[in-house]
């Protein structure tokens, strides 16, 4: 199984820069959330290509499932 | 990876917390706590005074009404720490050799220290307070602090 770990970085005026590693899909959203109630205000956000590996995953699922009907 | 998103802080915290990430954030820089009855001997003499707000900041009022103030010196540099009547937390940097803009900039490196330990002191109680293990935590060059973080 893939490491999963959240890699944050506190720069010397205190803001916060926040990197889900090997975290697929929404669930890396909730911890964003999270850092974001903890510390402050968002000032960006970006979703990499990992974010949509599990929707690709369930999709590819549905399509295998559909077959064996 | 699959998020990265960046946060500005915001502090929100009554006086011991704020007083916890001076005392830790200052040392760093040199300067060392003032005792109150030196602090009010002393003031009279400075020359140069400087104040800055601390944006994005919420100092939460005591219960017993105390005046809450710390004071911290380097070489004739003072820092005094405030809430000020909005509830923000403001600083007001005092010395006798230096410009405006030289006390100005130091006390916004202050501030910045502060805010840093202030932010560090709270990521980390968060997350411990969910279970999270920190698994690796450095200080680089430029005095960012990495953190490295596991829950599952």
């Amino acid at each position: 199984m893939a490491k999963e770990e959240l890699e944050i970085e506190i720069s010397p005026s205190g803001k916060v820069t926040a990197r889900t590693i090997g975290i697929k899909g929404p669930r890396c959203l909730d911890l964003a959330d999270l850092l974001a109630r903890i510390v402050g205000h968002e000032e960006s956000r970006t979703l990499t290509n990992e974010y949509y590996e599990t929707e690709q995953h369930v999709a590819d699922h549905l399509q295998i499932h559909q077959r064996q009907y | 990876m699959s998020t990265v998103v960046v946060l500005a802080p915001i502090i929100i915290a009554n006086w011991p917390v704020i007083t916890a990430a001076v005392g830790a954030a200052v040392g760093t820089m040199g300067f060392a706590m003032v005792r109150k009855e030196e602090a009010v001997t002393q003031r009279a003499a400075t020359k140069t005074r400087e104040e800055i707000q601390v944006d994005n900041s919420e100092i939460l009022a005591s219960s017993t009404g105390a005046e809450e103030e710390i004071v911290v010196e380097r070489e004739g540099v003072r820092a005094i720490f405030t809430r000020d009547a909005r509830g923000a937390l403001r600083v007001c940097m005092e010395g006798t050799g230096q410009s405006k803009s030289e006390l100005r900039r130091l006390g916004q490196e202050l501030i910045d220290r502060v805010t840093q330990q202030y932010v560090y002191h709270r990521v980390v109680t968060e997350l411990k307070a969910r279970n999270m293990t920190i698994v690796d935590e450095e200080l680089s060059e430029d005095r960012t602090v990495k953190i490295r973080v596991r829950s599952w």
